[in-house]
């Protein structure tokens, strides 16, 4: 029998797992400044890169959410336009997350962008230190100096819905989701709208398993759905994403990728992916903040006029040829959006 | 709604054979936690087991582009873990819930961490999952056929472990010791059974398992890794064994319940339209439990005595002569 108190080393083994915990949740600095120092003070445009903290809620190669907000700071960090720190994995609830943003707004940066629904988060921390600005992203209310940033994603699902009628063979067509958000919710019903705008006669199916991160039940909804017919989806959500795009790999069916470019996964089945491209919506706000202009926070919104989403076709897909129609019509749809004549509906429930 | 895309004959295959894939891998991992916890060992941290498993597993399949390789790991990380909760379950005889909550919270950590280390800056990598293959004969008997023996390798590597530890547990010598141990330690240690060291086993057994099923869901289905790939197996498994009433056969067939209900309301779902049938879907997410819970208290209500294993979770103290 050991000769240590039992408990000392029990309380001891579990600070080590939050240790571990907290390890594994956090990442370190991305730029040569440490977040410890105070960064230069940038009040124009004209002095040096903005100070730029960035909070996600999943890693940054999630080849989703988190990697293209990531890659988006990093493309303007090559661009000289800031300099960022970032926290990958972080904690979800209200409480962590306006701590973060606080610590980072503590630390000096001059900006401090949540990517993730947090408005509460990025309300409390905005209230606590006025001095910073602040943002988050998923839309909603703004504050003087709280922005949200929300993305029209629906508008390139409608796109998809269009080339998505030509390619399927069996005249039915599926979506899967997490859980019924108005994001996807939109995204969907957009891209059902898209293939009846070719096609009125097709069946269309959606299924929402309730679960951002359970690739095995996005996989197995998709496997659902093409068992009853489905040959070609769109899905909503990291973990529906991934499992569907393993379905399709699986079933040698065709799908979307969502967010970030997913060709990569089942190079042969991905038609292309809904690109949801950041890089527009930081330019824009380090623009506002540079300028003083970010107060009060706006709801910037950039969509396929603006590059802010759009449809990345692969040129490895080759389950089918897509006929040259529906590219035609995909074009023409994305012109008329561009000039304005063109409004997708955007049905959020 | 066309019922018959459901539950047809058409539909039956792949619903069950998807099904028994959703099931496997958690009733690898609660046929395993079912020998712990007959040992007397309230192993609570399946879940951080089997996450270590799907990512040692992954890790493995990854850089040496061998299917046994990933297996092997995943198991290994089981074993792993399985050691680390015996030595404080067993050896230091610590709070076993406690324990066995931190060890799920050590491993999620461990795992985002080295994964974020091993492919940071790289595309999301992926593996290539073994293909079906196609007992012969067996394979042709209707229904049952398809569904069971048209399954990958690591599906029936699962299958065996599942009847290798059910044979132990009830056909040898050593099983007979776990048994004893969970019910009466102080009786199995008056017959000259070292109860430290059969818990230690079966610990070691039920890490082993779980690695195992770990590595099934990633290596053998998913061919990706997320963090939180299990998305809450594990746990799932625990109450399982519950289900079971510590029988591991009935643990088996609770997880196919499970397994099944899930991928019928899936089904349920895509058939009827999802949303738009004014059916909130948020029930079809609820029904395998609702399912699996109702079996459970019906049972429950027609037992004559209760199954749990009565010296479960109590670390077991040697009394000292004198």
């Amino acid at each position: 029998m050991p000769s240590i108190c039992s408990k000392c080393l029990c309380i001891c083994g579990l600070g080590l797992a939050l240790v571990m915990a907290g390890c594994g949740s956090s990442s370190s600095s991305s730029s040569s400044a440490s977040s410890g120092a105070s960064a230069s003070s940038t009040t124009s445009s004209s002095s040096g890169p903005l100070s730029v903290g960035l909070v996600l809620p999943c890693p940054t190669n999630d080849l989703s959410w988190c990697q293209q907000g990531y890659q988006a700071a990093q493309t303007l960090q090559q661009q000289g336009l800031i300099k960022f720190h970032y926290l990958a994995n972080a904690p979800q609830d209200t409480a962590s997350a306006s701590q973060i943003m606080e610590r980072y707004a503590k630390a000096g940066d001059k900006l401090v962008i949540g990517h993730s629904s947090w408005q509460d988060a990025a309300f409390a921390a905005g209230k606590a230190i006025p001095g910073t600005d602040f943002a988050y992203g998923g839309g909603g209310q703004t504050a003087t100096n709280v922005a949200t940033y929300n993305e029209p994603i629906y508008q390139a699902g409608y796109l998809a819905g269009i080339i998505a009628a030509g390619i399927s063979k069996k005249g039915k067509i599926g979506g899967i989701a997490g859980p019924d958000v108005p994001l996807c919710h939109a995204e969907l019903a957009a891209f059902d709208a898209g293939a009846k705008s070719v096609d009125p006669s097709i069946q269309t199916t959606n299924t929402y398993d309730g679960d951002w991160n359970d690739i095995t039940k996005g996989k197995q909804a998709t496997l659902a759905q093409a068992s009853q017919g489905a040959d070609v989806f769109l899905a909503c959500g990291g973990g529906p994403a991934s499992g569907m795009v393993q379905a399709i790999k699986q079933e040698n069916l065709s799908g979307f990728g969502y967010v970030a470019d997913m060709s990569s996964l089942a190079p042969k089945n991905v038609v292309g992916s809904i690109i949801y491209n950041l890089v527009p919506y930081f330019t824009a706000m380090v623009h506002d903040v540079d300028s003083g202009t970010y107060r009060p926070g706006k709801a910037y919104t950039f969509g396929l006029a603006q590059n802010g989403v759009y449809l990345k076709l692969n040129p490895s897909y080759a389950v089918t040829k897509i006929p040259a129609s529906s590219t035609a019509a995909m074009e023409k749809a994305l012109a008329a959006v561009k000039a304005g004549k063109l409004t997708v509906p955007n049905i959020g429930s | 709604m066309n019922w018959n895309e459901v539950i047809g004959s058409s539909a039956l295959v792949p619903l069950f054979s998807s099904g028994v894939a959703l099931a496997v891998p958690t009733a690898t991992a609660a046929v395993g936690e079912c020998f712990s916890e007959r040992a007397g060992n309230l192993n609570l941290g399946v879940e951080g087991m089997m996450l270590s498993g799907a990512f040692a597993g992954f890790i493995g399949t990854y850089y040496t582009h061998s299917v046994a390789v990933g297996v092997l790991c995943g198991i290994g990380a089981g074993v792993l873990l399985g050691i680390l909760m015996a030595g404080l379950s067993v050896w230091l005889k610590t709070e076993q819930v406690i324990n066995g909550i931190a060890l799920v919270l050590f491993a999620q950590g461990l795992t985002a961490f080295v994964y974020g280390k091993l492919f940071s800056t790289s595309s999301t990598p992926t593996i290539s999952t073994p293909a079906n293959l196609h007992i012969p004969l067996l394979a042709d008997i209707p229904v049952i056929g398809p569904v069971l023996f048209k399954q990958n390798s690591l599906f029936y590597i699962a299958v065996a472990a599942m009847l290798g530890v059910i044979f132990v547990l009830y056909r040898t010598r050593f099983g007979l010791s776990v048994r004893a141990t969970g019910e009466d330690p102080a009786a199995a240690d008056a017959a000259a059974i070292s109860v430290d060291r059969v818990r230690w086993i079966a610990l070691l057994v039920g890490g082993a398992t779980a690695g195992l099923g770990g590595a099934v869901l990633v290596v053998g289905q998913l061919g990706i890794i997320q963090t939180n790939v299990t998305a809450g197996a594990g746990w799932i498994a625990v109450a399982l064994v519950i289900f079971g009433r510590w029988n591991p056969v009935y643990v088996i067939l609770g997880a196919f319940l499970f397994g099944t209900t899930d991928a019928l309301q899936l089904r349920i779902q895509a058939a009827s339209g999802g949303v738009t049938s004014g059916f909130p879907y948020e029930f079809f997410q609820a029904l395998p439990y609702l399912v699996t819970l109702a079996v459970m208290v019906a049972v429950a209500i027609g037992a004559r005595r209760t199954a749990q294993p009565a010296a479960l979770g109590a670390p077991f103290r040697k009394e000292v002569a004198g």
